[in-house]
């Protein structure tokens, strides 16, 4: 309070002009942010159908009930029809009435066996699924990322051109880049890895990257990985060219070796640099959609693909209307982890 | 506190920004295609700056001669759009008062019907006449005209009364047949023939069969496979499935009476039998194979059976074909039906309700669903003919002889349960091809898929269980 009353004319008049400045950007992000986000969440409430003169009714929380609910059950032991004592069928167990809960997994606990049964197997794993990609792709794309910003940012004959051939993959149209790792990845030995690994020996040249599920994500998170570090790295760059050489110069001649510098040197000064890509990267990762469109359609779902399956395929407009409030609420808490976590607010 | 609310502000600025593109797909039409693939987005594009014309001209030609536009959204897979632009011409010849544009759109059909959708929910006078596909018109019924309104009821009789009765919802002709579609059984005349092998017609034999020349071939060529099909967990699956459960007698998973008949053992036999192929006769990879996939493997010579639809007759005979003339066509094999089956695939033309002129539409829609046009495509791009008597014609069996011996598999295809399902038919086909695609991949068996499977559909439908007849 006592730094605001000693604000000067000068600095007022100046919050002032910022003030009015904002407001034309403030009044489209109304338009064209906040009235759909609005709109989004009054249809979730409803059972709109997509495309369809059929009249929308207001169904409360019904569409959030089906794809949050969940519910853990233990299987009880019975005997199959050899006379051996098994498991039973969780589609026995599971409660079909006023919805069906399906199972998603099962799991042992002290030496029971229980099933976990969700209304929505598909949504809940379309969360997995999309925190698993986010996870490890801004992970592996930050360590990267920050390797490649640093080797261009020594200097060296042809520095210009590397940085603008490093920038490559990103500026290939996500769709595009998808078809062209759609090619490469056949499941014959047409495919450029399936070539590569029979030629090897490694595999029978007909590996099924895109349908086999354990080679689902891990193959995901590497297309998006090459697409993806350049952008990391040119943000990182960006960040590193802000670091006086003068500070290195003094750390050198206090003895610190090249590991030092990057530890107490360069990384305090990146930070900024760094918090603002992670953010920019981990909320894009969260919406991810053309790469799981593209590369594995209706398998596996993202959260956005899930979203999408539901207004296109099922035309469900006020089902997805609420996974699209989902989604929202889940990156804004994330955004949240990150200001609070990593003090974008502080002031200094 | 304060502190603590501009936390909030910030995050939920930042967040608002990026999730115009995340949530929004979910709400209004525009910002929809920044979610699709960028094809969506470009033909999007095309169809809007096309259509800003198009407003023009009609008002600009409302002051003259009342000249109409019509804008037809079609497929431009291959050869499809030039012969629709051709028609297009010969139609402007005979009608200067009409105008006709033609809107390419995506070539998948679950795009093409993403973007149907959009102009279809903001009712749009945009797009005239649209192609649709075979499993649609139940679906999409409401938003359609009645043919029958418009000149349709003399010409009707002409086309294959099972895509008439397709098309036809609550007694309403909602689209005209415009080329239709089935699945077949390519074989390699020279290797059955190397083998001393008859050609099969029933799994078993097939299975064979291809055992035999795989095993023979693999001496010199390491990448070669006994059978090839659509594997991939998408609508391709669902044709190829139906496929073998009606051959097998198991019904085709919802009966015309709406009786959910899909949990049977002789379906789960023959899906058994489809994975048993997955490594053996067919590729491991198969399980990701589209039409395309399957093709460029057997086009290249490669396989010794392929299943797939008629267009890869044209160009597996094309000069850059490593196969031209040493192969035929014949139906698909068949089960403990005693009788091979086919999926009913093709492209019916719809004339949309919100169209400033449907008449104009209709008139359009029914010229190039004609005896001429047809036998024009037929000819040019063997797109195989809905009007019965162009199966005589002799041009047309010149063009594509198989036409002619195969004219009962046209005639008696299998329909995929769209219309019992509608309006949840995409559902439908979604949970089916993911449960034969987990018994493919070995991710389940079939007993249990298709038990699962069954639960499903009688959640989403709320119709009876029964056998199939």
């Amino acid at each position: 309070m006592m730094k605001g009353s000693q604000k000067s004319e000068l600095a007022k008049r100046e919050q002032r002009l910022a003030y009015k400045m904002l407001l034309p950007t403030l009044v489209i992000l109304v338009v064209v942010a906040l009235y759909p986000l609005v709109n989004v969440f009054v249809t979730s409430f409803t059972d709109k159908t997509f495309a369809s003169s059929k009249k929308a009714e207001f169904v409360g929380f019904d569409n959030y009930k089906e794809l949050l609910s969940v519910k853990i059950m233990k299987l009880p032991k019975v005997e199959n029809e050899d006379g051996d004592m098994v498991y039973e069928n969780p589609l026995r167990i599971l409660p079909r009435k006023p919805m069906r809960y399906k199972e998603a997994f099962q799991f042992n606990f002290f030496g029971n066996r229980y099933v976990f049964g969700a209304t929505n197997p598909d949504f809940l794993s379309s969360i997995g699924n999309t925190l698993n990609f986010t996870i490890w792709s801004v992970l592996l794309e930050t360590i990267l990322g920050l390797v490649v910003a640093m080797i261009v940012n020594i200097k060296f004959r042809g520095q210009g051109t590397m940085r603008t051939i490093m920038l490559v993959p990103w500026a290939v149209i996500t769709v595009v880049s998808a078809r062209i790792w759609e090619f490469m990845l056949m499941p014959t030995r047409v495919g450029l890895f399936n070539m590569i690994g029979d030629w090897l020996g490694i595999s029978n040249g007909s590996v099924s990257f895109l349908t086999n599920r354990a080679l689902q994500l891990p193959t995901i998170i590497l297309v998006d990985v090459w697409k993806t570090t350049p952008y990391m790295a040119l943000l990182l760059l960006a960040g590193l060219q802000i670091i006086p050489g003068s500070l290195y110069e003094a750390a050198k001649i206090d003895g610190a070796n090249k590991f030092k510098q990057f530890i107490y040197v360069t990384l305090p000064l990146l930070k900024p640099a760094l918090v603002v890509a992670l953010i920019f990267r981990t909320l894009d990762a969260l919406r991810v959609f053309d790469l799981f469109q593209i590369l594995l359609n209706n398998q596996r779902y993202s959260m956005a693909t899930y979203n999408y399956f539901q207004l296109i395929q099922a035309k469900r407009m006020g089902m997805s209307s609420a996974i699209g409030v989902l989604i929202f609420i889940l990156i804004f808490v994330f955004a949240l982890i990150y200001m609070k976590g990593l003090g974008v607010d502080s002031d200094d | 506190m304060k502190r603590k609310l501009l936390t909030m502000m910030m995050a939920f600025v930042l967040v608002l920004t990026f999730s115009v593109a995340g949530c929004s797909s979910s709400k209004d039409t525009n910002d929809t295609s920044t979610n699709a693939p960028d094809t969506t987005q470009d033909t999007d594009k095309d169809a809007t700056s096309n259509d800003d014309s198009s407003k023009d001209t009609t008002q600009d030609n409302a002051s003259e001669d009342k000249k109409s536009v019509v804008t037809v959204a079609c497929g431009a897979v291959g050869i499809e759009l030039d012969l629709t632009k051709k028609a297009v011409e010969l139609f402007n010849q005979d009608n200067p008062n009409i105008e006709v544009r033609v809107l390419e759109t995506p070539d998948l059909a679950q795009d093409r019907l993403g973007l149907y959708l959009q102009f279809l929910e903001a009712q749009s006078s945009d797009v005239d006449v649209y192609q649709i596909d075979v499993i649609w018109p139940g679906d999409l019924a409401e938003h359609f005209v009645d043919l029958y309104q418009y000149g349709a009821k003399e010409v009707a009789g002409d086309h294959f009364a099972p895509i008439i009765e397709n098309n036809t919802v609550d007694g309403k002709l909602i689209g005209m047949p415009w080329f239709t579609d089935a699945g077949l059984l390519y074989y390699r005349k020279d290797l059955l023939e190397k083998y001393n092998l008859e050609i099969p017609t029933t799994w078993d034999e097939l299975e064979t069969c291809a055992k035999t020349i795989q095993d023979g071939e693999r001496a010199d060529n390491p990448d070669f496979w006994g059978y090839v099909w659509q594997g991939n967990a998408y609508e391709g699956l669902t044709c190829d499935a139906v496929e073998w459960i009606v051959s097998n007698g198991g019904g085709s998973i919802v009966s015309p009476e709406k009786v959910i008949t899909v949990n049977n053992d002789k379906a789960a036999e023959i899906i058994e039998k489809a994975a048993s192929w997955v490594g053996t006769i067919s590729p491991d990879g198969v399980t990701g194979f589209g039409e395309e996939d399957a093709r460029n493997m057997w086009q290249t010579g490669n396989a010794a059976f392929m299943r797939n639809w008629p267009y890869a007759y044209v160009l597996g005979n094309s000069d850059d074909s490593a196969i031209k003339g040493l192969f035929d066509v014949v139906p698909l094999p068949k089960g403990d039906a005693g009788r091979g089956a086919a999926a009913l695939g093709g492209w019916q033309l719809a004339v949309s309700k919100y169209s400033n002129d449907p008449e104009a539409a209709a008139k359009v829609a029914l010229f190039l669903a004609s005896y001429d046009i047809q036998k024009l495509r037929a000819i040019e791009g063997s797109f195989n003919p809905t009007i019965k008597s162009l199966y005589q014609d002799e041009e047309v069996l010149e063009a594509s002889p198989f036409f002619g011996s195969l004219y009962d598999v046209f005639t008696n295809a299998a329909p995929r349960p769209s219309t019992a399902t509608a309006p949840r038919y995409n559902e439908v086909s979604t949970y089916f091809y993911q449960a034969v695609h987990s018994v493919l991949t070995g991710e389940s068996n079939a007993k249990d898929a298709l038990l699962e499977l069954e639960i499903e559909l009688q959640d989403l439908l709320g119709f009876e269980v029964g056998a199939p007849e």
